[in-house]
């Protein structure tokens, strides 16, 4: 059994005074971010077909499906729908960009999204196309 | 003294606890809005001494279970895994184990693999936490400080893999949803590395510092016997020295390929705790440096369709706290019919009822950190003087400050503050309990 003793941990504290601080000078200076980080959702309405795949797998709601006008194809009318993204729900678990067949939706790095305005993070770009 | 107590007498009555006088109960809990896991615990006390405890559980009942009845299966799975914070990605894992079970494919090797490795990160990381709670809470900051700066190490690698430090969101029904990073082989050998050493050197810092040992040791005692009876799970039976472990007992994953070492204690009190956890890290340190250098290679996941078939599969498996269990009932369609989850916190409140008593009321801090729960029920204490009828309320932190207090009188004068009742000794049978919003 070692000695028992207070103040074991002084010579430790000594040699770590000498080290660089562990802290980040956030948000002064800009965090390094992984290759894989996810943050906030983003759309390419050029690519988005309306499949709605996304707003199945969607587990905290945040897709919904909107319709925006008709099309012809053939001899029979369809509906032509876009989704809206409601983000203030949104959990990053990227379930839709994995889904999504046309490579439409990615997990961008940017994670400062707070907000006072909640309108701020309904996203409905896919609809202006 | 009669008008104040009357409520919480009648409330005794009630509950069919009338052996004990009012004089004597002391509320712990239950809730703090900040936290997750609110307990409430109901202290019969002698003095100082703590003779029984009256746990009531319930007070974060999300209904988790009932609301994945109407969900489909893969949104369940991002579901269970916000069941903890800490843990989160074992219950994922457990809950993905279960539905595979009834389907018919096969999982990769790669996956399982990852699935070893990411979990293995999640036990460092959580162990690591209770190691820095536990300095904490026994008046110990640089220790707390020092564990949780190397535990930023392991949180940046998960963050590495998988894109996020808490929720992971790594799992898919047969497989994973992300490879491993190429490159990261060897800066994951070295991390591992690195936290072998730091482990090493804690093990002996809790070992020879005063601080630790004062609090810790004795503290919490039980009996291997007591532990098997109220069927302990996790460290809370290794450290009594039950082998029950589920990587070993039933393996799941990839453990039955990867080598590793059962660690058990004898002592079974909180400073073998200590010392188990900070073991078992190191063991699982090493695990990962294995299953990263024999990585197979080969896909990582298959693709299964939505509409599990029917029939019933459970699953269990190791967590950082002990064994998580999931079952599910599927009829052959989009959702399941029912999923049952139990956590090793609730397995191993029994123990940690038994591990109270006997203990003092400075000792609670440490002994419930000791189990490792979420620590919501610390706030909101009252005390009542009788004899002068004074009130005064204890958060968490003042709690704290008493319990350092009490065991390094020296120390508190120094530091003494935000002290409603600095110095305050409670001597016998001189508590009593204020209903406030119970």
């Amino acid at each position: 059994m070692p000695r028992r003793r207070a103040g074991a941990v002084i010579p430790e504290m000594f040699r770590q005074m000498l080290e660089k601080p562990s802290t980040q000078a956030y948000p002064y200076k800009q965090v390094k971010l992984p290759e894989r980080f996810r943050g906030k959702l983003d759309i390419d309405p050029e690519r988005c077909t309306g499949c709605a795949v996304c707003s199945l797998v969607c587990p905290a709601s945040v897709i919904t499906m909107v319709d925006t006008g008709t099309r012809i194809v053939g001899d029979r009318e369809l509906k032509v729908r876009r989704p809206v993204f409601d983000l203030s729900t949104c959990i990053f678990c990227g379930e839709c960009v994995d889904n999504c067949a046309f490579k439409a939706l990615e997990l961008t790095k940017q994670f400062e999204i707070a907000t006072p305005n909640k309108s701020d993070l309904f996203m409905n770009k896919a609809l202006s196309k | 003294m009669i008008e104040q107590t009357g409520n919480a007498v009648r409330k005794e009555e009630s509950a069919g606890l009338m052996k004990y006088s009012a004089e004597n109960l002391v509320p712990f809990g239950p809730i703090h809005p900040a936290l997750k896991e609110p307990e409430y615990f109901k202290l019969v006390l002698e003095g100082e001494r703590i003779v029984e405890v009256i746990p009531r559980i319930g007070y974060v009942h999300r209904g988790l279970e009932k609301t994945a009845e109407s969900r489909p299966w893969v949104q369940n799975m991002y579901m269970f895994e916000r069941t903890c914070g800490i843990c989160s990605f074992v219950h994922s894992l457990t809950y993905g184990q279960a539905v595979e079970g009834l389907t018919i494919y096969e999982i990769p090797r790669r996956a399982k693999f990852i699935r070893t490795i990411i979990a293995e990160l999640e036990r460092i990381h959580s162990h690591l936490l209770w190691v820095g709670l536990m300095g904490h809470w026994t008046g110990f900051e640089t220790l707390f400080m020092w564990v949780w700066r190397d535990r930023e190490v392991v949180l940046d690698l998960v963050e590495a893999i998988s894109g996020n430090r808490v929720h992971k969101s790594m799992n898919a029904f047969c497989g994973v949803r992300r490879d491993m990073p190429e490159g990261m082989e060897d800066r994951i050998v070295e991390r591992m590395k690195f936290l072998v050493d730091r482990a090493n050197y804690y093990k002996q810092i809790v070992d020879t510092e005063e601080t630790m040992l004062e609090r810790t040791e004795g503290v919490g005692r039980i009996s291997p016997d007591t532990a098997e009876k109220l069927c302990a799970v996790g460290p809370m039976a290794r450290y009594v020295g039950l082998k029950h472990d589920i990587r070993l007992n039933d393996p799941y994953a990839a453990y039955e390929e990867v080598p590793f070492d059962i660690v058990t204690r004898k002592e079974g009190d909180a400073h073998a705790l200590l010392k188990l956890r900070l073991d078992e890290l190191i063991v699982s340190a090493n695990m990962i440096s294995y299953a990263v250098k024999h990585l197979p290679s080969g896909p990582i996941r298959i693709k299964i369709p939505p509409i599990i078939p029917a029939g019933e599969h459970s699953s269990h498996s190791e967590a950082p706290r002990g064994e998580i269990f999931y079952y599910v009932k599927s009829s052959g369609g989009r959702t399941p019919d029912r999923v049952k989850s139990r956590q090793p916190t609730l397995a191993n409140l029994p123990t940690a009822l038994e591990m109270l008593k006997g203990q003092t009321l400075a000792d609670i801090p440490v002994v419930l950190t000791a189990i490792d729960p979420c620590f919501g029920c610390m706030d909101r204490m009252s005390f009542v003087d009788i004899e002068s009828n004074k009130k005064w309320t204890w958060s968490g932190e003042q709690l704290r400050q008493y319990g350092i207090s009490k065991y390094f009188p020296e120390r508190s004068k120094k530091q003494a503050r935000t002290h409603s009742q600095p110095g305050q000794e409670v001597t016998s049978t001189k508590l009593c309990y204020k209903e406030e919003g119970f």
